[in-house]
């Protein structure tokens, strides 16, 4: 299908296909039931170059475009949502920010480690009375001569449970609302750096998500990203890239229920023929495909608006909601083709279908996708 | 100047049996065979320095075969690529092959995979070897480097052969012979953007026309088609001690013992 794609973007999807199907597919079951993040295989992603996609080869990256950065997420996606969230987030909120925003010397420390997958990089914005009106962040950073003295408790953090190094978006101005918020960079292991328990998710169970609380850690002033009052800037920017990731990893999910329900529609028999034969599945499997098709231009799409250096922001808030509401509405069908054995762990939409319903969530809802669209589209 | 490796791969047609296919980057791939070969091209440079140089034969959409062995660690790779190549068997093949060989020496060996996915021959590396007057260990599994050649093993018909031959030498691998290394994204990258596959037409190989494409085939395909399996399910019926004893009457009356 994806014969526009180039030479070297097929052969990206090919590879990591590859590699999924041996190293992840055979345990992702497990590490889905049993919450647990497979060290090992994240290691062998690491050498592979999943942790530094997009990060340029200087630094220890592979120096890929969007379009490859797409399509390394959705596959590691199509075998374990919980790993694709894993790289997606590294890659996009943690690391880009560094990237984009930090200063030679911080670019040095951190990213290479980050880019080889040897640190793990989460982005802790979420608090457990700030989601979308990131405004409101109540962690703060108080300058001191030699130091920021950072107290916060954050919430909903991916990768919380094994990040190295975490972006903390922290008040540095406690009266100017939104424009006192900064981004510190915290390393775990800094005194007061407490890891709260891991969350018993839905979905994305591979993935260890936990809270992370602050107990006035001192964090050497050199760790401040950007400038005082940059944090919300750099957050927006930071998710108008993640939210393609999240996109990108809706539609591995929607691929994998999609190959799935037909893989079952051909084998099982009802009314003396495969379901397939009947109209009734015939229709949903043309919704599913199309729809996944869609949802898969339409991630290709701001990638390559991206990758242009064209304003992407409109495309990328398409993209997320409608590959997101997408993979809801696709892996609810496979369940449906699947009858009850789709609600049985036996089969893997089951699980597809619980790791689907986070993405119309996390790295901006649903609504306020239709919010930021809505306002582009309105020009108000 | 250390060791210098050429390895001849193949851009195999994907779905060939199937359907008719169109030819073109989108219906091939790299001869999942050759993957082991380039394994064992890049395990020697491990150990000691030197260069592997990838070829193949065949139109323009082959180079990508080549870009992805480039991606897994090749140095440099050239592409047969000329109308007048084109049609060849795999005599011919070996002739271009040969002439190209030469004109990349000086060299240490020659790799080979031991068979393609598409057409399954197995003739080319034994041909080239002949042409190129180099001896062959074919269905290599294991290669051990040694100062001025190579401890090579092969298992053939419940034997195992051990061989040591020296440089300039051929071998062909075996499919089994290890777990090819996964590409990574670097190397994706690498291969496909700063890694140029060098093309060489009829003329850069100073070999007369009539030894190459189809005019210098020894053998013509006729028709190609697929055979269907005529297999067929039969179920039996009785008790369960019954279906039992059918089956063992039916399977040591077919011959099996």
């Amino acid at each position: 299908m994806e014969t526009f794609l180039s030479e070297k973007h097929r052969t990206i999807q090919r590879s990591v296909r590859t590699f999924c199907q041996r190293e992840i597919q055979p345990i992702a079951k497990e590490i889905d039931q049993e919450a647990s993040f497979p060290w090992e295989v994240v290691g062998k992603m690491g050498k592979l170059g999943y942790f530094g996609i997009q990060v340029p080869q200087a630094l220890g990256g592979a120096g890929l475009d969007t379009v490859g950065y797409v399509i390394v997420i959705e596959e590691i996606s199509r075998a374990c949502a919980g790993l694709g969230l894993c790289v997606t987030v590294h890659n996009s909120v943690a690391v880009y920010p560094l990237l984009a925003f930090g200063s030679d010397e911080q670019k040095q420390k951190w990213v290479p480690p980050l880019a080889k997958g040897e640190k793990i990089g989460a982005f802790c914005l979420t608090e457990p009375n700030v989601g979308s009106d990131a405004a409101g962040i109540e962690a703060s950073a108080i300058r001191t001569d030699n130091h920021y003295l950072v107290n916060a408790n954050k919430v909903f953090v991916t990768n919380g449970g094994v990040a190295d190094v975490c972006l903390v978006f922290a008040r540095t101005d406690a009266n100017t609302g939104g424009k006192g918020v900064s981004v510190i960079i915290v390393e775990r292991g800094t005194p007061g750096f407490v890891v709260g328990d891991l969350e018993d998710l839905c979905g994305v169970r591979a993935n260890p998500v936990s809270s992370i609380r602050l107990y006035d850690c001192e964090i050497p002033l050199d760790n401040l990203l950007g400038k005082e009052g940059m944090g919300l800037r750099i957050g927006l920017e930071a998710l108008d890239i993640g939210r393609i990731g999240i996109a990108a990893q809706a539609v591995g999910i929607s691929q994998a229920a999609l190959e799935e329900a037909v893989r079952y529609s051909r084998q099982r028999y009802q009314f003396g023929v495969p379901i397939s034969k009947h109209q009734a599945i015939r229709m949903m499997v043309a919704d599913m495909a199309t729809k996944v098709d869609a949802a898969r231009l339409m991630v290709y799409r701001s990638a390559v608006l991206r990758d242009q250096g064209r304003s992407f922001s409109k495309a990328s808030a398409m993209a997320k909601l409608f590959a997101s509401e997408t993979s809801s509405e696709v892996t609810d069908l496979a369940v449906q083709i699947h009858g009850g054995y789709g609600f049985s762990k036996s089969y893997p939409v089951e699980r597809y279908y619980r790791d689907a319903r986070v993405t119309r969530i996390y790295e901006g809802t649903s609504e306020v996708h239709r919010m930021v669209i809505a306002k582009k589209v309105l020009g108000d | 100047m250390g060791i210098h490796i050429i390895v001849c791969i193949k851009s195999i047609i994907t779905n060939g049996l199937y359907e008719r296919v169109v030819c073109s980057s989108d219906s091939r791939e790299l001869n999942p065979y050759d993957r082991p070969v380039l394994e064992v091209a890049l395990r020697i440079k491990e150990k000691r320095s030197g260069t592997i140089t990838a070829i193949s034969m065949g139109p323009e959409s082959c180079a990508s075969a080549l870009n992805e062995a480039m991606a897994m660690g090749v140095d440099r790779s050239v592409l047969l690529c000329d109308p007048a190549l084109a049609g060849a068997d795999t005599l011919a093949t070996s002739n271009a092959l040969a002439a190209a060989i030469r004109k990349l020496a000086p060299f240490d060996l020659v790799l080979f995979g031991a068979r393609a996915a598409d057409s399954d021959t197995g003739q080319v590396g034994p041909q080239t070897a002949v042409l190129l007057d180099l001896p062959l260990v074919t269905g290599a599994h294991s290669v051990e480097l040694k100062d001025d050649g190579l401890i090579v093993e092969r298992s053939a018909d419940g034997f195992l052969d051990c061989f040591e031959v020296f440089f300039p030498a051929g071998l062909s691998i075996h499919s089994g012979a290890n777990r090819p290394r996964d590409v990574g994204l670097l190397g994706i990258e690498v291969g496909f953007e700063e890694r140029k596959v060098k093309h060489w037409n009829l003329a850069d190989l100073d070999i007369p026309a009539n030894h190459v494409g189809e005019g210098g085939s020894a053998t013509q395909v006729l028709a190609l088609s697929r055979v269907e399996s005529a297999g067929k399910c039969e179920f039996l019926s009785g008790s369960a001690v019954e279906q039992v004893e059918a089956l063992i009457n039916r399977l040591s009356t077919s011959g099996i013992k």
